[in-house]
C-alpha cells in the first residue's frame, strides 16, 4: 500500500459522518486515480515534467494538530481587500471578511447545492483525481447575481510553521451570478522548509453578463511542489480576465481550462512566470471555444534564471459551426542563463471557418543591441539587464488591476533576486 | 577632442576600417559621408564602445586619453554620446524613466544629486519643443511604436539633455521629410557651441545644408579617401562618389 492509500483510508475513518454522495466521490475518484496513476514522461502531455519526487516523499493529509498559533500579521495580505485565511489547510472564519453579496459554504453544503462541479466527467487529469478523493481544505464563494463587488477578495492558503511533511488538496469554487462583478486573488504563500504538497482545484462557473478578474499568487515555499487545476466555465457574454504569478514551489503544474459554453464570452489570460536554480514551472493551457462571437487572449511570459526549467503548452479548440471566434496566443520567454531551458508548444486546433486566429512563441536571451543602447546613455550594463527584464515583465505587470495587487506584485518582483 | 589614429577594425575575420585618420577639435563640426557599406556605422559604433568588433590595429583618444579599455558606459558619462541609425526598441519600459535614469547616471558621475521631480519635467517640457515632441511620448516605451522619423527625433532629444561634448550621428537624417528634417537639424543647431563638436554620418548632402559642417570627409571602403571643407559636400551632390574609387 502506498503512502496515498494509507491517507486516503485514514480520511475516510477520520469522517464518517461525511455525506454518503460524497464519500463515493471520492472512492470513485481514487479508483480514477489509481487507474491513471502518476503521469510518466510517456503522457505527450506531460512528458517535460518529472513528477517523482510527489511520489516518492510520503507527505500525510494536514491534520487539526497543523493549525499553528495564528500569526499577528498574515503574510501577503492586500490592503484594501476583502479576505478568506486558510493556514495549514485551515479555514479561518473568524478572519475572514466579506462584503454583502458574497457567501462562504462548506464542500458539503456546496454539494448540495451542485454537485456537477464535483463530477470527474472522464477528465484524465490524475490531479483532479486525487483532489477529488482527498480534498481536505478551501471553500466555496457564491457572488449572488447582480452584485458589483468594488473590492477584490483575497483566498490565502498559507503554509507555516510545519513539524513534518504534509499535503493539502484545497478545492475553491467560485460562482459568479449573473450580472456580477468581482475580482479574486487566489494567493498561495509557504513559509516553511520542510516538504510540503499542495494540490488545489479551482472550480470557476461565470454566469450570463457577469465578470471577473482572477489573479493567482504563487509564492510557496521552493520546498513545495504545487499541482493546481483551474477550470473555468464562462456562459453567454460572460467576462473573465486573468493574471498568473508565480515565483514559487520548485516543482509548479498548472492545466488551466476555459470552456466558453454560450456565446459573446470573452477572456484574458497574462502569465508571468519567474524561475531560479533549479525550480521548474509548467503550464498548459486549454481554451476551447464551444459557441460563437467569443474571444480570446493569451500572453504568457517567463523569466528563467540559473538551472531552472519551464513548459508552456497552449491549445485553442475552435469548434465545429462556431462563428466569429477570435483567439490570439502568445508565448514569450526569456533566458538569463545558457543552463536555463524553455520548453514551448503553443498549438490550434481549428475545426470552423470563420476564425480570426493568431500564435506565437519566442524564446531568447536578452537583447544585446538594447544593453548597448542604454550603456551609449550611462547606464551600467548591469543597471541595463535589470531595465530590460523589468520592462519584459512590466507588459504583464502594468496590466494587473487594481492597482493595489498590481503595487503588491511589483514590488514582489523587484525584490526577486534582489 | 577626438583624434583617431590609423584604426583597423574587423568583423567576424572581414576588415571593415582599413587605416582611418581623424582628427576633431572643440567647436568643429566633421561630416562624414560615403555610400551604404562603407565602414561608417562601424566607426561610430567603435567609438562608443561597442565590443563585437576586433580593432586589429591603431588607437581612438578621447580627450587626449585613449578610450580602448573604456566601457560604454564610462565614455558615455565621459560626454561621448551616438545618436543610432536605428534606434532600439525597448518594451515595457517607460521613456520618461529611462531619460530620467540616463540624466540621472550622468549626474551621479559628476557627483551632483539626481534631478527633482519638477525640475526634470520642466526640462523635458522645454526640450520636447525644440524636437516638435508632444507629451504623449513619455508616457509610451521607449521607441516603442514610435514612426522612423519620431526615433531620430528621440535621439536628439536625448542628446540635448544629456548634453554631451562629443555628439556623433549616425544617419539620423536617413528616412526623413523635409519637416523632420528641418526640426533634426535645428536639434543639431541648438546643441552646436564652442566647447562642443559633432560628427554627422550621412550618404545625403541635404542635412548639410541646414545644418552646415566645418570639414567633410569621404570614407570609401574603409579608408578617408578624400577631405573637405563644406564645398565638399556640394560637389558630392553633383559627381556622386565614383570620381573618387
Amino acid at each position: 500500500m502506498n503512502y496515498l492509500q494509507r491517507q486516503f483510508h485514514a480520511l475516510l475513518d477520520h469522517c464518517p459522518d461525511e455525506r454518503k454522495e460524497i464519500r463515493s466521490l471520492r472512492k470513485t475518484a481514487f479508483d480514477r486515480f489509481n487507474q491513471l496513476g502518476f503521469p510518466t514522461k510517456k503522457w505527450e502531455e506531460w512528458q517535460f515534467t518529472d513528477f517523482s519526487e510527489i511520489r516518492k516523499n510520503e507527505y500525510r493529509l494536514a491534520s487539526g494538530k497543523d493549525l499553528p498559533k495564528i500569526p499577528d500579521k498574515i503574510p501577503g495580505l492586500i490592503p484594501d481587500t476583502y479576505s478568506v485565511i486558510i493556514i495549514n489547510g485551515h479555514y479561518q472564519p473568524q478572519l475572514t471578511k466579506l462584503p454583502m453579496g458574497v457567501s462562504v459554504k462548506s464542500h458539503e453544503e456546496f454539494f448540495q447545492f451542485d454537485e456537477n462541479v464535483y463530477s470527474l466527467n472522464g477528465n484524465k487529469n490524475p490531479f483532479l483525481a486525487l483532489n477529488t478523493a482527498l480534498m481536505n481544505s478551501g471553500v466555496s464563494l457564491i457572488v449572488e447575481p447582480d452584485s458589483i463587488i468594488e473590492k477584490p477578495i483575497q483566498i490565502i492558503h498559507l503554509t507555516t510553521a510545519l513539524s513534518d511533511q504534509f499535503m493539502n488538496h484545497p478545492r475553491l469554487v467560485l460562482n459568479i451570478g449573473k450580472n456580477s462583478q468581482a475580482a479574486l486573488v487566489e494567493h498561495y504563500i509557504g513559509e516553511t522548509e520542510i516538504p510540503y504538497f499542495v494540490n488545489p482545484v479551482t472550480q470557476v462557473l461565470i454566469d450570463g453578463n457577469a465578470s471577473l478578474n482572477h489573479i493567482r499568487i504563487l509564492e510557496e515555499d521552493v520546498s513545495c511542489c504545487h499541482t493546481a487545476t483551474t477550470n473555468y466555465i464562462l456562459k453567454n457574454d460572460a467576462r473573465l480576465n486573468t493574471t498568473s504569478f508565480s515565483s514559487g514551489a520548485k516543482l509548479f503544474r498548472h492545466d488551466i481550462k476555459l470552456d466558453f459554453t454560450g456565446d459573446g464570452g470573452e477572456a484574458v489570460f497574462n502569465g508571468l512566470c519567474l524561475t531560479e536554480d533549479q525550480q521548474h514551472h509548467d503550464q498548459h493551457v486549454i481554451v476551447d471555444h464551444q459557441q460563437n462571437f467569443c474571444q480570446s487572449r493569451q500572453l504568457f511570459k517567463y523569466i528563467l534564471a540559473d538551472k531552472s526549467s519551464g513548459v508552456f503548452n497552449g491549445k485553442v479548440v475552435v469548434r465545429k459551426n462556431t462563428k466569429q471566434t477570435d483567439a490570439d496566443q502568445s508565448n514569450r520567454n526569456l533566458l538569463l542563463s545558457p543552463s536555463a531551458l524553455m520548453n514551448a508548444n503553443p498549438q490550434l486546433e481549428i475545426l470552423s471557418d470563420d476564425v480570426k486566429c493568431s500564435h506565437g512563441s519566442s524564446t531568447g536571451e536578452l537583447d544585446d543591441d538594447a544593453i548597448f543602447y542604454l550603456q551609449t546613455r550611462g547606464i551600467d550594463s548591469e543597471t541595463a539587464k535589470l531595465l530590460l527584464i523589468h520592462g519584459f515583465a512590466n507588459e504583464i505587470i502594468e496590466k494587473v488591476k487594481p492597482i493595489s495587487v498590481q503595487d503588491y506584485i511589483h514590488n514582489q518582483f523587484t525584490d526577486w533576486r534582489s | 577632442m577626438l583624434e583617431i589614429k590609423n584604426l583597423c577594425a574587423a568583423v567576424e575575420n572581414k576588415e571593415i576600417l582599413k587605416g582611418v585618420n581623424l582628427n576633431v577639435k572643440q567647436g568643429e563640426v566633421h561630416a562624414i559621408m560615403g555610400r551604404n557599406g562603407s565602414g561608417k556605422s562601424t566607426l561610430a559604433n567603435l567609438i562608443a564602445g561597442k565590443n563585437n568588433y576586433s580593432v586589429t590595429s591603431g588607437e581612438v583618444y578621447y580627450k587626449g586619453k585613449n578610450i580602448a579599455d573604456i566601457s560604454p558606459e564610462d565614455r558615455a558619462l565621459n560626454g561621448i554620446f551616438l545618436s543610432f541609425q536605428y534606434p532600439v526598441v525597448i518594451p515595457g519600459v517607460n521613456t520618461t524613466y529611462f531619460l530620467k535614469e540616463a540624466l540621472n547616471a550622468k549626474r551621479r558621475n559628476r557627483e551632483k544629486d539626481e534631478i527633482n521631480a519638477a525640475d526634470f519635467m520642466r526640462l523635458i517640457k522645454e526640450k520636447l519643443k525644440e524636437v516638435d515632441l508632444d507629451e504623449t511620448y513619455l508616457k509610451r516605451s521607449v521607441n516603442d511604436g514610435f514612426s522612423g522619423g519620431e526615433k531620430k527625433r528621440n535621439e536628439i532629444l536625448q542628446m540635448l539633455i544629456l548634453e554631451p561634448e562629443l555628439a556623433i550621428l549616425d544617419e539620423t537624417d536617413s528616412g526623413l521629410d523635409i519637416d523632420a528634417l528641418k526640426t533634426i537639424a535645428h536639434g543639431i543647431n541648438q546643441y552646436r557651441r564652442e566647447d562642443r563638436a559633432i560628427i554627422l554620418i550621412t550618404h545625403y548632402q541635404r542635412l548639410l545644408k541646414y545644418a552646415v559642417p566645418d570639414y567633410v570627409h569621404v570614407l570609401m571602403n574603409g579608408r578617408i579617401v578624400k577631405s573637405g571643407g563644406k564645398e565638399l559636400a556640394l560637389e558630392l551632390e553633383e559627381k556622386g562618389y565614383s570620381w573618387l574609387e
